[in-house]
């Protein structure tokens, strides 16, 4: 994208002289923007008029809050866009970001076993903010012992949280097709869902129109992992250095997912979702169940008429399995051990997690805050809030974590399915197939990781 | 005399500075850190990495995507290259007769080679989205079912299409190249009884042979390299990448992927290498074959 931000729109052609100016504009900017890490170091003096880097998305602090924050704690705060591959240029010429994005669940243990992630229990041990008492469960995605995630010292936070495996529905769809609404507090199987999906899903001339429902969770490996312990096993070994689809549980889980693509029920790796997630098919009343959890109701929320039809139900469950509701995201931040300024990033991180990000987070509607206090102010003035709201408070006592590997990336890992799974999904390879796959050339990374974090 | 020569050989190396501090700088430099990088376990973060000699290569060789992904692009290669110079000339060739307004449709066929990749990708994906893109409503229009173009097993053909759509490009330099044929060739074979086709064939096409070539060699290693898979993807990320259809994970996805999804650097850049070579051995290959078709009226190769 060029950068010609600030440049007020004028009538298509420019004049000479005005495209010279423009041209101007995008030097500078992109001079700027070229030695920007050099102009982002912090002082290193304590107190009042330092500057913390942070690398997050522009949805997770509204430039707003970015000015208070340089009122309330006095400290100049830069944002840099979350990217992956400008992390690794940032950490490689000694100028890290000084708080870094990422998706708990599946980052943490990824980055916290390569050494680049400073252990905050000090800092939380001296906090006033953030004291541990006040830390919900979730945060534990973010504990890492060496070899289990949820165990061990803190090196981050989430900012809120879902159930992942929960999803939400829209009652006209139901209505429409005759379909009885799940419960609000009791699980329906996974079979049971796609049946009502299959039911739900209108298609005229080839084309979709309401797609039944949409189960994809926040990344393959992830979901895959979860439904293996819905089925009542685990998809990694104890120690994390290998994963396994042939047991029955993983089989189970496999050959569920597959299912559902196979059925055409909902955006799939075959078909998939131009918006690339289900919030702008679901709010155009196009999708009657999206799997998502608590946090899309910030979107919802958003347009009244949808959210007095939009209700939030319990994670399935496979019959004879446990009944668990995990958190598959889990994002917020986590320090660099590299990071100049420690104390004044630490601030930022209390301010951030504890101080008014956090607050205008809970209010807001797009998760579950990750502080038991903060839980009072989750919205609940209407009547379709409260609903919701109670379905996600029996929900939250089906909580946990399941852990994921340190020694791949879930993108990696999911590579691998993306490779094969098609083919399963298209019904030119069997399920057992697409797992006689999947082992070795998932457990190959697994292997390689391993030897890389020693 | 020798001082003139000093001064013309120091006047050859001041004005070439910029251009050679640059190639060392942005080119060798980047090239050779890659190479050292193909070397090693590299992973951008761990600092446990280690040198592990032609190890990346040796894996290279027997990992079977890379195989798949240089079978497809070479088939992309084929397929697009010709395809978009025989599209491209055919243009030329029709916006170089003299029709009205031929300045008009000069520009309105060039005007798609002006779009950004990154626009093309997004107005491609609209167009052709199985449930609400236009080239579906079209299918509905006559009675044919919605097609899911941007999966498997018609991705590919859209891909095609996207080259296609950008063929003013080629054709500009074929239309630069045909007002360049001096018109009493083709006046005289006019005259001595050849046909219009007879006539394109034997004048034009070789006069405008070096144009050709130059469209191949630069069309070959602009397509091995394309970079619109993850453009016309849904989910155009460091993430989203590996999950583009099959038919279109070319050799530039899985390098992608490599680096970015699988944080493995030194495999990545052991690709890239790979990659380089085999750009160089094909384009040797492309000057070897048509060393004896292509004309020059001048000798490209001539003394100094």
């Amino acid at each position: 994208m060029r950068a010609h931000a600030g440049v007020p729109p004028k009538p298509w052609p420019p004049s000479r002289r005005r495209f010279l100016a423009l041209s101007a504009g995008g030097a500078v900017t992109g001079a700027a923007a070229l030695s920007g890490c050099a102009l982002q170091v912090a002082s290193g003096v304590s107190g009042r008029g330092e500057t913390v880097t942070l690398m997050i998305n522009p949805d997770d602090l509204a430039p707003e809050l970015i000015k208070q924050a340089q009122k309330d704690i006095g400290i100049k705060i830069i944002t840099v866009k979350y990217d992956i591959t400008k992390l690794i240029a940032m950490m490689t010429n000694g100028n890290p970001p000084d708080l870094v994005r990422g998706v708990g669940a599946v980052d943490a243990p990824y980055f916290i076993a390569r050494g680049v992630a400073e252990n905050l229990d000090p800092y939380f041990a001296r906090s006033t903010v953030l004291r541990t008492g006040d830390l919900d469960p979730v945060n534990d995605v973010w504990r890492y012992d060496g070899t289990t995630q949820g165990k061990g010292p803190r090196y981050g936070m989430a900012k809120d949280f879902s159930q992942d495996s929960m999803y939400w529905y829209n009652t006209a769809h139901f209505d429409t097709a005759g379909v009885a609404y799940p419960p609000d507090t009791e699980p329906v199987t996974y079979e049971e869902w796609l049946e009502n999906a299959k039911r739900l899903t209108r298609r005229e001339n080839g084309r979709t129109a309401v797609f039944g429902g949409s189960y994809n969770g926040l990344n393959k490996t992830g979901l895959l992992a979860n439904l293996t312990a819905a089925a009542g096993g685990s998809l990694f070994s104890d120690d994390f250095s290998r994963l396994d689809f042939t047991t029955p549980e993983g089989r189970t889980a496999l050959g569920w997912y597959i299912g559902y693509a196979r059925a055409g029920v909902g955006p799939s790796l075959i078909d998939p979702d131009p918006n690339g997630w289900d919030g702008p098919t679901y709010q155009a009343g196009r999708m009657a169940m999206s799997n998502s959890g608590y946090w899309l109701g910030g979107l919802i929320n958003a347009d009244p008429k949808l959210a007095e039809l939009s209700r939030l139900a319990p994670a399935p469950v496979f019959p004879g399995g446990p009944r668990l509701s995990s958190c598959q995201g889990g994002t917020g931040l986590w320090m660099t051990t590299k990071s100049r300024n420690k104390d004044a990033a630490w601030r930022v991180f209390e301010w951030f997690f504890g101080e008014a990000p956090a607050k205008a987070r809970a209010s807001g509607g797009w998760g579950i805050p990750t502080l038991k206090s903060l839980r009072p102010l989750m919205p609940a003035a209407k009547d379709y809030q409260k609903r919701v709201l109670k379905a996600q408070e029996a929900e939250l006592k089906h909580f946990s974590v399941v852990s994921f590997t340190p020694y791949a990336k879930v993108d990696g890992l999911d590579a691998v399915f993306n490779q094969y799974a098609p083919a399963a999904m298209r019904g030119q390879i069997s399920v057992d197939t697409l797992a006689r796959h999947l082992n070795p050339a998932m457990n190959d990374q697994l292997k390689r990781g391993k030897e890389q974090v020693g | 005399m020798t001082s003139i020569t000093a001064r013309r050989h120091r006047a050859f190396y001041m004005f070439t500075a910029p251009w050679i501090i640059g190639f060392l700088l942005l080119t060798i430099l980047p090239m050779g850190f890659a190479l050292w990088l193909s070397l090693t376990t590299f992973d951008g973060l761990s600092p446990r990495w280690r040198f592990i000699g032609l190890a990346n290569y040796r894996e290279l060789l027997s990992d079977p995507v890379t195989w798949d992904v240089l079978g497809r692009t070479g088939l992309f290669a084929v397929a697009s290259v010709p395809l978009s110079i025989l599209a491209g000339l055919a243009l030329a060739v029709l916006v170089n007769r003299p029709v009205r307004a031929r300045g008009l449709f000069r520009t309105l066929l060039y005007l798609p080679a002006v779009v950004p990749p990154v626009g093309v990708g997004i107005a491609f994906k609209q167009l052709f989205d199985t449930n609400s893109g236009a080239a579906n409503g079209a299918l509905n229009l006559f009675g044919i079912d919605a097609i899911g173009w941007l999966a498997d097993p018609y991705a590919r053909y859209v891909i095609l299409m996207t080259v296609l759509w950008s063929a003013g490009n080629i054709m500009i330099i074929s239309l630069a190249g045909l007002q360049d044929i001096p018109r009493e060739l083709v006046e005289a074979a006019r005259i001595d009884g050849a046909s219009a086709w007879r006539t394109f064939r034997s004048v034009t096409v070789p006069l405008l042979s070096p144009v050709l070539l130059f469209q191949t060699v630069t069309g070959v290693i602009a397509s091995v390299q394309t970079i619109m898979p993850l453009l016309l993807s849904a989910d155009a990320t460091t993430a989203g990448v590996t999950s583009i259809p099959q038919s279109n994970y070319m050799y530039m996805m899985h390098v992608f992927a490599q680096y970015f999804a699988l944080g493995r650097y030194g495999y990545a850049s052991a690709l890239l290498w790979v990659l380089f070579v085999l750009i160089l051995i094909v384009t040797g290959l492309i000057f070897k074959a048509t060393s004896g078709v292509v004309f020059y009226n001048v000798d490209p190769e001539a003394k100094k």
